[in-house]
């Protein structure tokens, strides 16, 4: 009894405690307060509001009916389900490394440049980042023609047959994967050689001195170094991978067969074609999950290793 | 004081926050008088439809392609005093998605020129009660002014649930250029059989530069889920996707499967077709048809507004043909019917000047001005009557196939189904299945959902 008053009491404290931090810094709450309520209703209630949906068969004009884990079970049951979960593995799992690890080489050696040519690389690397990715994916379908599309006549001065990049169920999901890895990872190289800056000099001038040459420095300074930098991009890139919409939209339609079928696209059409927005929630619920996982795990790991 | 200040200032900002984003949650749109009479604003949706002759305004050149509406609305805004109709224009290719959203967000427009077949308005939403039905605005006589298939095509458990304004074919286009180029005649009056088409084909596929590769093929489509320009293909020989009663999947028949595998054949076996046939890329197949540029392919099948585009956008030497025929003997094709719904109202009062406007923006001079204009055939009999193609042979000719017309079942599953099948098509026609394997593998996934 004692100690329930005791920590009663103590909780008490600390609540005054808090609401008299409030008080003092109540112009910062102010401040927040309009980002908060934006917050709260564009991201906190429909996040919540998902999770609620996905154990509710989803009702336009009356109220939803609920279905217990009914969704969830059509989820793991689905063909469709699993073959977009494979695929966008494999997307993520071919184009996060590539990305990360270009982005760090390129850096690096933009890092040693001159002034007027760093500037240049970073407009040039940053520029398809600000391009919209609808543009990016009409002008890769261009590309990807079978006819008359630039991959196919360079295939020709070789003397190889054309291929049906697009159109094959063996080619579809390489090609998506070939067009994002070919596309700079913009704000990666950008990140790097911000962090790539605040490196003391002094770090490799020791290194100099112990004999070490250009390679070694840049492999047991530059690269562990940049840790911080490796695992905020490593989350950031598997996040958009496994967010990967656009292209597959605009370029396959998730066809041939489900050969490009990818969650997000899925998770779109249950909701927006079938309206079938129970189940959607459900997938989403899944995908996100998903995601926290690989993004605790990469985390602890590249954490660990730094 | 001058903190006091600053904490009266911040908090008058914060309400101002609030205000503004309850502003943005207001949905009030109109008021009932004691005679019953509604004022207020009626939203409408459309796409862009056709620009006045001469027209080449804005950024593509199109001219005001809204034009025809805009003008409608006014003159119903002047008879109507109190009456705004706010015109909501959104691109084609955009409105099923669109609505989708909408009708998931409870925020519908009043009006929007869709069927219920399922591309972006379902059964599913008329048993929810999304569509309202229109049956107390019309007579039977007005109805009676309709074409059957038409008003079938809105019908649902014996209610109307939109006004049919247009009726719409698959035909297919043949470049009579390139048929001159190769030395081919067209098919008489636009008839053959499925042998003379595979011929035809094979005659129009040809290496124009004496390169030693293809530059034109005799034929070429597209397969996509919601598109059905091959699927007369699958019909001639008797198949059809699902029985009648919509229980069974029926394209595992082998009347189905021969007609689907025979069209694939023409690519994979008779090389008259292009790689990208059967792909997913309809401007490009459309493109190789039309643009002046490429005209690569000589055959097409394409929905009627093709021939307007080729008539007036692209301009081509083209003519009009049927399917060819099967085993059956008989020429089909797969049509569609557009028009107007309207969604759930709150007041009978404004349903009612709804109502009344989405009647004058379908009467018989709308329909036959829409025909002439827009390359579609009125779903009236008395805009059909007033023929507006006297001066279109392409036009008249392929209003002529609107009697071999099958319609797609209307299962509410359908979108689901149709995703099924078109996947599976997908993978016959590059060749990685034949149509036998494709099909067996689509039945079961189909018979499912036609068991729910």
């Amino acid at each position: 009894m004692l100690e329930l008053s005791l920590v009663l009491k103590n909780a008490g404290k600390s609540l005054k405690k808090t609401g008299k931090q409030m008080r003092k810094n109540y112009a910062a709450y102010l401040f927040l307060l309009p980002k908060l309520i934006l917050f709260t209703l564009f991201i906190a209630i429909p996040v919540v509001w998902a999770f609620v949906l996905s154990f509710q068969e989803y009702r336009i004009t009356e109220a939803n009916l609920f279905a217990g884990l009914d969704n969830y079970k059509q989820v793991f049951e689905s063909e469709a389900f699993r073959k977009a979960l494979i695929n966008t593995t494999i997307y993520t799992v071919v184009t996060v490394p590539f990305n990360v690890i270009t982005a760090l080489i390129a850096a690096s050696f933009i890092h040693t440049l001159g002034r007027f040519a760093q500037n240049f690389f970073r407009a040039a690397f940053y520029l398809p980042t600000v391009t919209s990715m609808v543009i990016i994916a009409m002008v890769w379908r261009w590309m990807y023609n079978y006819e008359f599309g630039l991959f196919n006549h360079v295939v020709g001065w070789f003397g190889m047959e054309k291929i049906n990049w697009l159109g094959q169920t063996d080619s579809a999901l390489s090609a998506i994967i070939i067009m994002q890895m070919l596309i700079p990872f913009g704000v990666g190289i950008i990140l790097y050689m911000a962090s790539m800056s605040s490196i003391s000099d002094s770090l490799y001038e020791a290194a100099t001195i112990d004999g070490a040459n250009a390679f070694q420095k840049w492999f047991k300074i530059t690269v562990p170094m940049l840790t911080p930098s490796t695992i905020y991009l490593t989350l950031l890139s598997t996040i958009g991978s496994f967010q990967v919409f656009t292209q597959i939209i605009l370029m396959t339609g998730g066809g041939p067969g489900y050969a490009t079928e990818t969650l997000v696209h899925l998770i779109y059409k249950t909701g927006f074609r079938d309206f079938e927005f129970g189940l959607a929630a459900a997938q989403s619920v899944v995908l996100f999950f998903i995601i926290f996982v690989i993004s605790v795990l990469q985390y602890r790991v590249l954490n660990r290793k730094g | 004081m001058k903190r006091k200040w600053k904490l009266i200032l911040m908090m008058m900002m914060a309400i101002a926050t609030m205000i503004v984003l309850a502003a943005c949650g207001d949905d009030s749109d109109g008021s009932t008088d004691e005679d019953g009479n509604w004022t207020g604003t009626i939203t409408i949706w459309d796409g862009p439809r056709w620009a006045k002759e001469g027209d080449t305004s804005g950024e593509e050149g199109k001219g005001n392609q809204y034009f025809w509406l805009e003008e409608k609305i006014a003159e119903f805004e002047k008879s109507h005093p109190g009456v705004k109709i706010e015109l909501v224009k959104v691109p084609w290719a955009e409105m099923p998605d669109k609505l989708g959203v909408n009708i998931a967000g409870q925020s519908w427009p009043d009006i929007a020129p869709v069927d219920i077949s399922g591309s972006a308005v379902s059964i599913d939403h008329i048993e929810q009660g999304v569509i309202e039905s229109l049956n107390d605005f019309f007579t039977e006589e007005e109805l009676g002014d309709f074409y059957e298939n038409a008003l079938n095509a809105y019908t649902y458990d014996g209610k109307l649930y939109g006004i049919p304004n247009s009726l719409t074919v698959h035909t297919m286009l043949l470049n009579l250029d390139l048929f001159e180029e190769a030395g081919v005649e067209p098919p008489e009056n636009g008839e053959w059989t499925w042998d003379e088409f595979v011929e035809t084909a094979e005659k129009l596929t040809f290496d124009r530069d004496g390169d030693g590769e293809i530059d034109v093929y005799g034929f070429s489509t597209y397969i996509l889920p919601g598109y059905y320009e091959a699927w007369p293909f699958f019909y001639i020989n008797g198949g059809k996707p699902l029985s009648d009663d919509l229980s069974e999947f029926t394209f595992d028949s082998p009347e189905a499967i021969e007609a689907i595998q025979a069209l694939a054949d023409l690519k994979l076996v008779n090389e008259a077709a292009p790689v990208s046939m059967g792909g997913a890329d309809v401007g490009g197949t459309f493109q190789a048809w039309a643009n002046e540029e490429q005209r690569t392919v000589a055959m097409e099948p394409w929905a009627t507004w093709a021939i307007t585009s080729a008539q007036t956008a692209n301009p081509t030497n083209f003519m009009v043909a049927n399917y060819p025929t099967g085993s059956t003997g008989e020429p089909i094709t797969i049509g569609g019917v557009g028009g107007w719904t309207m969604f759930k109202q709150d007041s009978d009062a404004k349903k009612k000047v709804v109502a009344e406007f989405m009647k004058s923006i379908s009467d018989t001079d709308e329909q036959y001005l829409m025909s002439q204009s827009y390359g579609i055939f009125p779903a009236r009999i008395s805009a059909a009557e007033k023929e507006p193609f006297a001066d279109n042979p392409e036009m008249a000719r392929a209003q002529e196939m609107s009697s071999q017309v099958a319609m797609l079942p209307r299962h509410p599953e359908w979108k689901k189904i149709d995703e099924i099948i078109q996947r599976e098509l997908q993978l016959v026609f590059n060749g990685e299945k034949t149509a036998e394997e494709a099909m067996a593998t689509a039945k079961p996934e189909v018979e499912a959902l036609l068991g729910e």
